[in-house]
Parts: C-alpha cells; structure tokens; sequence
C-alpha cells in the first residue's frame, strides 16, 4: 500500500514563535519525508512542536524557514489538497452532520446533487448512516469525530493530518477509532500524518513513528513498525516496539523535565 | 394526535411543577392592587388634594378599556390609533438602527481601521443618553421623524456593541477548519462569521426593543406638537386635561406592549442561540 514516491517533504524547517521581546524556538532543522500511503505517527514531550510540523504542513501556519513540499508544489497558504483533522473536532455547530461534510464542496462550487452524492460516500465510509441530519452537540465525541474525518475527506485531498484526533475521547472510543481509522485508509489510501500523546496509538497505527526532541524540536529517532496489520497490542512483536519507542521517548521526557527545573 | 397528547401532559406538568411560584406571584399582584386600592381610598376619604393622581383601581380598568372605543379629550381617535403610531415610530427607528448598525458592527469587529475609525464616535455618543437628544431632534426632524430617530439612537448602541461582540467572539478553530476546507475570505466571512454573529445580534435586538419603548414614550410625551401617540397622550391626558385614569391606562399599554415585543425578541434570542449550538 505504501509506495516509494514521497508525497510530503519537510526540509530543515525551522519555526520561530515571536511573543514580545522573547523568541521561542519551537522547531529547529526538523526534516522528514512521508511516502505516499503511508501513515507516520509523531510523537514527543509536550511543547516539542507535533502540531506546529502538522499546522506548517496544512498551510495555517508558515515555517520562518526551511521548505514544505506536498507532491512536489511548494506549501504557501492553507488548501483543500491537505484535509486537517482536529482533536477538538473544530464542527460547524450549525451545520448538520452532511452539511459539515459538504462545507469544502460548497467553498469549491460544487453543484448541489454532486455535493449530495460525494457527502453520502463519505457518510457511509466513516459509518454515519442515519446521522445525516443530526447536528454535532446530538453526537458523542467518537462520532463527532467521524465527521471531521468524512468532512476533511470529502474534499479528496492527498495528505490527511490528524492532531490528537482521539485524545478527547475516553479508551474504548479511542481504541475503536484506531481501527475505524486503519479501515478508512485502508479504503482510501491517504497518506497520513498522525500526531499523538499515546506510545500505544503511535506504534498501534504508525508505519512509522517519529521521536521527536523537546524543544527545539527535531526529529530524534525515527522506528519503522515492522508489523503486520490488524495489530494486536498484546502480542510480543508489540511490546517489543513499543518499548523501544517508549525508551527513546523517556530520554527526551527526562531532559525537558531537566529543563524546565533549572532557570534559564 | 399522540404528539398533542404529549404536548398536553407536558404543560401540565410544567404547571404542577411551577404551581408554587405562580401562587406566590398571584398574592403579590393581588396584595399591590389591594394596596393601591387602599390608599387611593384613604386618600379620598380624607379629603387629600394628591386624591386625583391615585385613581382607583376600578377607575383605572374603566379608562383602559373604554380607551379603545373612545379616547376623552381626543375625540377623533381611540388608543388603537396611539398603539399604531407609537408601534410605527418604535418599529421603525428599530429597523432603521438594525440596518445601519448590524453591517457597522460587523464591519468594526471585522476590520482594525473601521474599529479605530468608529470607535472615537461610538465613545463619545455612548455616554449621552439617547433622551438628552430629544429637544434637538424634535425641533429638527419633527414631532414625528423626531421620536423615530430618539428610538433608533437607543436601539443603534445594543445592536452594534453586541454584534461586534460577536465577530469577536468567532471560534478561531472553525476558522482554521474553514481554511484548510478551501475557504477565502468571503467564505469565512458568509459561512463562519455571519452564523457566529447572529444569536449576538439577537441579544442586541432584545435589548433595544426594550430601550425603544423607553426612547419614544419620552420624545413623545416632551415633542408635544402633533404627531399623537402614547407618550403624547400620558402627557395630554395629565398635564393639560388631568385624566389620570387615562394616564395610567396608556402607561400600563405601554407597559403590554414592550413586554410582548421584548418577549419575541427574547424567543428568537433563544432560537438562534439553540441553533448556533452556543447554548
């Protein structure tokens, strides 16, 4: 499933957050390639940047430097060729459950049936059969985030980034969505770049999982998970990786704990 | 049938469960006519000369429902012709105050200029209350466009401040989401921040109706010449014919009509704050 051609390329991107006098180095030097089809998992210390590689990919947010290819086109400004999936699902409160999926397709033009026909796809695909007029405070948070999976989706970009996209739901949901999640690309094929808290959910979904260093961040170490899709967490071959990403993990835990008790 | 049904034992219920405040409430109203009865009694029965501003109950119920079949000392009309006028002022400065003052203030809540370049006027007028602009209105617009503008300055400020409330107020993740969704500008604009904005307009449209009513009673009751209407005749009927039955009587119309337009406002209020998915 996952081919050989890069379809996102991050290089020594370097992000400077300006607060006042002070100048916070969020990212430094951070470089990455992402396959076509291929789900990459990053992870890290609070603070080390996750979302901020995810927000400079989707075009919200600009690099201070360094370049951000997505298939080739340089990245300058947000666009529907790269769906963002947000932990707090970021719904439009008044829209319906299709009228939230079709939001991209109304910004694009789409015509009325054909925006009709491509949100039931999409309805169907993330199992919101018989939700389609329900709007979001009616839905519980794993169905809600079914909707911002079916809503970024809908406008058939290339790349889906996801930040903490079940980090708001309670474990059972959690693990449900995991799977729902591999069912949907396993369907559609997206390249997908998945930030996380969670060891668990990295190694459960990632075909590779990125350590990330605390701030600056950068990437630390990056673990291909060798294993066999379903996954089974409480096989061996698991907790073999898992516990190698979680050493890896603990280093950078340990040093920006270090940090942050020693004045600056 | 089922759904009626339902909706039967529902009032009821809401009823039963209310009933103890409803009681209470009912003694209140019932102990302050009483009250008011008994010292427009006592006031008569001793002879007092304030007697004539304190009608009794009774005389008071005479004027208001007499009033709508002839009105003492304005023989032409009747107090549907003081409602219609009135409504008619209040509904249109209102309206104009929701034209002007809506795109204004999603114009300042939008754009940093617009807010600096409205808000030295928006600071100074606020203070001012709209009623210290009635003798100049009225002598420069009229008696009749006079009170309009008094009620579209009082209705102006609530309609403006809250809608840029509003604008502020835009979830900054929806417009994220937009973004990466396709949205330009415009989208955001129509899409994102018009739906956030209007349960915020409608709290400013609750809040001037009620300021409405206040405004016109009185630019109408000091603009005396021409152009009847509510405020004139509280101002007629006391000062110049001394019919204080019918002056409390056009004050508790008064009173009906701002709580049932409040009301309204106060429904769609809810409506669109329900709607919005912010309540």
């Amino acid at each position: 499933m996952v081919g050989d051609e890069v379809s996102i390329s991050l290089r020594n991107l370097r992000k400077v957050f300006v607060d006042g006098q002070r100048q916070l180095v969020t990212l430094d030097d951070f470089n990455l390639d992402v396959l076509a089809g291929e789900i990459v998992c990053l992870l890290g210390p609070s603070g080390c940047g996750k979302t901020t590689v995810l927000r400079i990919i989707s075009g919200l947010e600009l690099a201070t430097g360094g370049s951000v290819l997505v298939n080739g086109k340089q990245v300058t400004a947000a666009g529907p060729d790269r769906g963002l999936v947000f932990q707090e699902f970021a719904l439009f409160p008044w829209r319906t459950v299709r009228k939230n999926i079709e939001f991209g397709l109304e910004v694009k033009g789409v015509l009325e049936d054909e925006r009709h026909r491509i949100s039931s796809k999409y309805i169907d695909l993330v199992g919101l059969t018989g939700f389609e007029d329900a709007h979001p405070r009616e839905l519980s948070g794993g169905m809600k985030q079914r909707v911002g999976i079916a809503r970024a989706l809908a406008n058939e970009p290339a790349v889906l980034l996801m930040d903490e996209p079940f980090g708001s739901l309670d474990a059972q949901t959690r693990n449900l969505m995991q799977k729902e999640l591999l069912r949907i690309w396993a369907a559609t094929r997206k390249t997908i770049v998945f930030v996380t808290h969670s060891v668990d959910e990295a190694v459960f979904l990632g075909d590779r999982v990125v350590v990330m260093t605390a701030r600056p961040g950068k990437v630390r170490e990056i673990i291909a998970v060798d294993l066999p899709r379903p996954r089974e967490r409480t096989s061996q071959d698991f907790i073999r990786v898992r516990g190698k990403v979680l050493a890896e993990l603990d280093e950078e835990f340990e040093k920006a704990r270090a940090r942050e008790l020693s004045p600056e | 049938m089922r759904a009626r049904a339902d909706l039967t034992g529902r009032l009821l219920r809401v009823l039963r469960q209310n009933l103890p405040r409803y009681v209470l409430g009912a003694v209140a109203v019932i102990a302050f006519i009483a009250l008011w009865a008994f010292v427009s009694w006592y006031l008569q029965d001793t002879g007092s000369p304030k007697a004539i501003y304190v009608p009794s109950p009774a005389r008071v119920a005479d004027a208001f429902f007499g009033s709508f079949s002839l009105l003492p000392g304005l023989e032409e009309i009747t107090m549907w012709d003081l409602i219609s006028s009135s409504l008619g002022r209040v509904l249109l400065g209102y309206a104009i105050a929701l034209v002007i003052g809506f795109p204004a203030g999603l114009l300042m809540g939008s754009y940093w200029s617009a807010d600096a370049l409205g808000r030295p006027i928006l600071e100074m007028f606020r203070p001012i209350p709209p009623l210290a602009w009635v003798p100049v209105f009225v002598f420069v617009f009229g008696a009749l466009w006079g009170p309009v503008g008094i009620v579209f300055l009082g209705a102006f400020f609530p309609i403006l401040i809250n809608v840029m409330f509003g604008v502020k107020s835009v979830d900054p993740s929806l417009v994220d989401a937009a973004r990466t969704l396709g949205a330009r500008r415009r989208d955001i604009f129509v899409k994102v921040t018009m739906p956030t904005t209007i349960p915020y307009l409608m709290t400013g449209l609750k809040v001037g109706i009620g300021i409405a009513w206040m405004c016109i009673v009185a630019a109408e009751a000091i603009g005396l010449r021409g152009g009847a209407g509510l405020g004139y005749y509280i101002s007629l009927s006391s000062l110049q014919f001394g019919l204080w039955p019918q002056t409390y009587a056009t004050m508790i119309v008064i009173g009906i009509l701002s709580m049932v337009t409040t009301g309204l406002a106060s429904l769609l209020e809810q409506r669109f704050y329900k709607w919005s998915g912010m309540k």
